[in-house]
């Protein structure tokens, strides 16, 4: 099959978002398929073989952050090109709802569509203005995926879409089979934390308290963190005594994001909100660590209710401390989640969740016949304003 | 003369987007129909898988075997009205086999099911997306798709072997 996938968001830039993209792309590949993938880049921006630059990016601060997407009559006329030399049995874009190239793409095509919906923040302001507006636009995507149940109730209350529920994948292989950086996790216990650590919402507050309240009795308790900013702003409230034991690695490749995974005995998801999926909890699993997360709809979900991982009360330090206490005294318990998150995971196996996404497209296929083409004129939309 | 041009130019925009509704409305249609025609297809396709599993697999079914080929012959036979009733005996049937839905005796009717759930959304949807035009004021008024018949919604729960 002829895949054209297309991104919002540029790919010089880390994101969940694209990062599903690329990993879709590589298991349709490797499932046979051929696949090429529409991104906001500069022409000098050195991309994988499947993907096509459509422009340079501009930073425009969408859903609470700063995407870096592309609009245009430049980019309208590569995504009209695109589609016209790509010869598509299927068009997916993703978020198509971001004001990017996807909604270009959408505006653009004619033929078997599919969507995916990844955005997950409820009441967006956004999306509840642009209703009615986009119902032209939503009209045209028969096949509607969201990769969470939250990111489906978004759509639904917002758009009066439904759609089918398949969630992110994870490269279990990749995880897996890393190595743990040297020196850890050591005999004194390890925890592990991954994310932006100065967003609140992450949680990065609640566990430096509950490791300050293990720490003094557990002489040999370190605490590995990966992400990016302030390192100094982010321990401002650590006792400095304490400070040697806390490892910052900054912003981390993805390889080493496995290897940091595989570094801990746990794995500690404080999140306080505003995560649609959890995908960092399916890659703990992957990577075989055990995990203690706070006790969100999403986490509760991908964790099976608690089977997968430890659950605290969301925001509850003092609670944290004590689950993470019990799990590091209890090698048995550790040992029998990762055996429970290594065969959960298997569900959340790329080439598996493709086979899912692969499905839709057939049957998108079976209910709108043609290919893709780029020359839809029906909308009142001049190209410039487009 | 400048009011001629004007009114002209409102003509024409008014034309044009009266054009592009009508339009709008047909492409729905068209979409529920070959929705409709996908998803039919998977319910039979449902359907037979099951009453394969009845006839290859009825000494470990015992009676249910019999059951099991009644609903399924049912949901083959039934007309518009009775349709979505049928397929929900179906399912009931089938979440009675006494295998779980990941062993490969199931293989056919756990595919035909998931792939049942997927029609049945995209037609749904589509269903959906003609009604919130259709029930505009605009199209309302100028009997916009009068020539067809108001889409329904296909209800059932087909999810009896859940992912």
């Amino acid at each position: 099959m002829r895949v054209g996938l297309v991104s919002p968001y540029s790919f010089d830039v880390p994101g969940g978002v694209q990062a599903h993209i690329r990993d879709l792309a590589e298991a349709l590949i490797g499932l046979g398929h051929h696949v090429s993938v529409l991104a906001p880049a500069d022409d000098e921006t050195v991309l994988p073989s499947y993907v096509v630059a459509a422009g340079r990016a501009v930073p425009v601060p969408y859903n609470g952050s700063v995407a870096r997407v592309a609009l245009g009559p430049i980019s309208l006329t590569r995504v009209r090109r695109w589609l016209r030399e790509g010869h598509f049995d299927v068009l997916h874009v993703h978020e198509p709802f971001a004001p990017s190239l996807s909604l270009l793409a959408c505006l653009a095509a004619r033929g078997p569509l599919v969507a995916t919906f990844h955005t997950a923040t409820p009441r967006s302001r956004a999306l509840a203005a642009a209703e009615g507006v986009l119902q032209p636009v939503l009209e045209k995507i028969s096949g509607r995926i969201a990769v969470s149940e939250l990111a489906r109730r978004v759509q639904v209350e917002h758009l009066a879409g439904g759609g089918v529920e398949i969630p992110n994948g994870v490269s279990v292989e990749r995880f897996a089979g890393a190595a743990p950086l040297p020196g850890w996790p050591g005999d004194g216990g390890a925890l592990g934390f991954l994310g932006r650590f100065t967003e609140p919402r992450k949680g990065f507050g609640i566990l430096l308290d509950a490791f300050s309240r293990l720490a003094p009795e557990r002489p040999g308790l370190r605490l590995l963190v990966a992400g990016p900013g302030d390192a100094d702003e982010a321990l401002a409230g650590l006792d400095p005594a304490l400070r040697e034991r806390v490892v910052l690695l900054g912003l981390v490749s993805d390889e080493d994001k496995a290897r940091m995974l595989r570094s801990v005995d746990v794995y500690v998801a404080p999140n306080t909100g505003g995560e649609s999926f959890g995908i960092i909890l399916t890659e703990a699993m992957a990577a075989g660590t055990a995990i203690a997360a706070s006790d969100l709809d999403a986490f509760r979900r991908v964790l099976d209710d608690g089977a997968g991982g430890a659950l605290f009360r969301t925001g509850d330090a003092v609670e944290l401390a004590r689950v993470l206490g019990g799990l590091l005294d209890d090698a048995g318990r550790r040992e029998a989640l990762s055996a429970y998150g290594s065969t959960a995971v298997a569900a959340f196996d790329w080439p598996v969740v493709a086979r899912r996404v692969l499905d839709v497209y057939d049957l998108v296929l079976a209910a709108v016949p043609g290919e893709v083409t780029g020359d839809d004129e029906t909308l009142p939309l001049p190209e410039g304003l487009a | 003369m400048t009011v001629v041009i004007v009114s002209f130019l409102v003509a024409f925009v008014v034309a044009a987007y009266l054009t592009w509704t009508a339009g709008r409305v047909e492409r729905l249609h068209d979409r529920c129909a070959a929705a409709r025609a996908s998803l039919d297809a998977q319910l039979v396709r449902r359907a037979a898988a099951a009453a394969a599993l009845a006839r290859d697999h009825a000494e470990v079914l015992g009676e249910r075997a019999h059951l099991l080929r009644g609903a399924a012959q049912a949901a083959l036979d039934a007309g518009e009205d009775g349709r979505e009733l049928a397929e929900n005996d179906l399912t009931r049937e089938l979440r009675h086999v006494p295998w779980s839905g990941t062993e490969p005796v199931l293989a056919d009717v756990v595919t035909a099911s998931s792939r049942t759930t997927l029609a049945r959304h995209i037609y749904n949807d589509a269903v959906r997306d003609t009604l919130a035009l259709r029930r505009r004021r605009l199209p309302r008024a100028l009997r916009f798709g009068a020539k067809h018949p108001w889409p329904r919604y296909f209800d059932i729960d087909d999810g009896a072997f859940p992912r």
